[in-house]
């Protein structure tokens, strides 16, 4: 079953006129506007340096708009407290191009982290921490060390710490940047999937083949400015005269 | 609450051992840091004894009696000072044998020998218990009607005073050792919780990113910082403890007429003063280190 985003409905993610500059003075985005109902499921596409990246950072609140403002679930994100700061990381599940495991901790303490943190009770960390391996088909590698995973398996428990808390968002930078194209492509049905059970899923990626297969919304930034905002797109404007860029 | 508790234990521990370097290079500092701040409460505590000693002394007041007093009114005053809860003992010594005792004195030598008669007053000799109320009896003596109007009294108010003051500039300079040699140590802490923060930084961020509280992520260094503090009180204290006595029997048989004497009692004091100093500046210095360090 897939959920249809309802764009008539309040957007749960809404970017109102937001403007990031960096304390160096680097103008990382422009004027951006941009609304994204529950379940939808965008990519993010650009060059390098077109402020992605950035824009992941506002909506997990790592850095605050320099102007403008951004809304998530109805909060306020530039004015929300420092202290409600945790409840608000707790319904997003965040995945990187670096996967973030600690390197000390098996891939059932990797996932079972995240709910530590927050100081679940160990049989409901046991029974979520074996659901959320088993969607990412890691059920049997509980004791192995990141160290001795591939890097596709690394992500999928990287997946799994995330999902661990039952986001109702996703939020990942170049998931599959660090993997080859077969293994990038498991990884990204696995996101399918979990938008499919209803979270919203916002996505950074280079992965053009991907996207154009997809063909899921996908939002262009240029220069710290979107482009481009397609409901069904490709990671190009136009397949029959691609854009080269000069770097 | 306790299962965070039983975390933070356990990644303070991780944390302590990990970067054992540094925090080795932090206890011994902190140690001698203590060290010295015992040696001063030490020398407090044996100054403070020296002067109890010494005050035993000067607490003496000599009240000279004028010559037409009858003796019954000499008595009387004896009997009322006596009384006086503050005064241990009075004794007479009349015009006689206070010129027996001047005569007795080397030093008065030359003069003993020029006097022509009997010029010394009868005196009452007063021994009062604190050196801070002399004044109060000398005061009340020179009130007595049968007092020497032109020496009352031998007592000399500057030099007790200044003998008090003394005492108490002594204190001051001591305490204000003590608290430089606090924030040295608040300060060294905060420099283990800084360089154990950026040992763990990758897991501050992950433990950020899932939604850790601000205060689950810095009460392990508080902890540590605690442990820190502990330790080091712990070896100082023990180091103390074993030197303290062995010093004082030497510093005794070198230097005998300073009435200083070993105080085990004293010990528990050090030992309570101690151990919360190390745990408080411990706790101290790892806040003000997570709070600058450990942000979200
Ligand atoms: N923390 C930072 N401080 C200063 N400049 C930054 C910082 N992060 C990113 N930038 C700059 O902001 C611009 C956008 O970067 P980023 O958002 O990382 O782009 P992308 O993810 O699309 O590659 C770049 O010019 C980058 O150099
Ligand atoms: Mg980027």
């Amino acid at each position: 079953m897939v959920l249809t985003p309802d764009f008539a409905t309040r957007p749960v993610i809404s970017f109102q006129h937001v403007f990031k500059t960096y304390p160096t003075g680097t103008e990382a985005l422009r004027d951006v506007n941009l609304e994204v109902p529950e379940g939808d499921f965008l990519f993010l596409v650009g060059p390098s340096g077109a402020g992605k990246s950035t824009l992941v950072r506002l909506l997990i609140r790592e850095e605050k708009p320099s102007k403008g403002k951004i809304f998530v679930d109805g909060i306020e994100l530039g004015r929300m407290k420092r202290r409600r700061l945790p409840h608000y990381r707790r319904k997003v599940g965040l995945v990187f191009q670096d996967f973030k495991l600690l390197p000390n901790l098996t891939v059932y303490e990797n996932v079972a982290f995240a709910m530590r943190v927050l100081g679940d009770p160990d049989h409901e960390i046991q029974a979520r921490v074996a659901e959320a391996l088993d969607t990412v088909s890691l059920s049997g590698k509980e004791h192995t060390y990141p160290a001795n995973l591939s890097g596709g398996e690394q992500q999928r428990v990287a997946i799994a710490r995330a999902l661990a808390h039952a986001p109702r968002f996703i939020i990942a930078d170049e998931p599959t940047g660090n993997l080859d194209p077969a293994t990038a492509w498991e990884i990204m049905q696995l996101f399918l999937r979990i938008n499919a059970r209803g979270a919203t899923v916002v996505m950074a990626t280079h992965n053009r083949e991907i996207v154009d297969l997809l063909r899921r919304r996908v939002i262009a930034i240029d220069a710290g400015q979107i482009a481009r905002d397609d409901r069904s797109g490709r990671y190009h404007e136009d397949v029959a005269k691609p854009q080269v860029r000069v770097q | 609450m306790l299962r965070n508790l039983k975390f933070a234990f356990n990644s303070a521990w991780q944390s302590f051992w990990r970067n054992l370097a540094v925090s080795l290079a932090a206890v011994l500092s902190i140690t001698l840091i203590l060290i010295l701040a015992g040696i001063n409460l030490l020398v407090g505590h044996a100054f403070s004894q020296v002067l109890d000693g010494f005050r035993d002394k000067v607490s003496e007041i000599s009240i000279n009696v004028s010559d037409d007093t009858p003796l019954p009114n000499v008595y009387d005053f004896q009997q009322q000072l006596a009384a006086d809860p503050r005064v241990t003992s009075v004794k007479f010594v009349t015009k006689d044998e206070a010129l027996t005792q001047f005569k007795s004195d080397p030093q008065n030598g030359v003069l003993a020998q020029q006097i022509d008669g009997n010029p010394l007053d009868a005196k009452l000799d007063v021994h009062v218990k604190n050196l801070g109320d002399v004044a109060a009896i000398d005061a009340k003596a020179r009130q007595w009607s049968g007092v020497d109007p032109t020496d009352p009294t031998n007592y000399q108010g500057d030099f007790v005073n200044r003998m008090l003051q003394l005492s108490q500039w002594l204190g001051l300079a001591g305490a204000a050792l003590l608290v430089i040699l606090l924030i040295v140590s608040v300060v060294i802490v905060m420099n283990t919780i800084r360089t154990a923060v950026y040992h763990r930084r990758k897991e501050i961020e992950v433990m950020k990113l899932v939604g850790a509280t601000e205060w689950f992520v810095r009460g392990p260094f508080v902890i540590e910082g605690i442990m820190t503090g502990l330790v080091a009180a712990a070896i100082a204290l023990a180091l103390l403890v074993i030197s303290y006595e062995p010093v004082v029997a030497r510093f005794k048989s070198d230097v005998g007429f300073i009435p200083l004497s070993y105080d085990p009692a004293f010990i528990s004091s050090l030992a309570t003063d101690l151990l919360l100093a190390g745990a408080l500046l411990g706790a101290l210095g790892s806040y003000i280190g997570v709070r600058r360090y450990v942000r979200i």
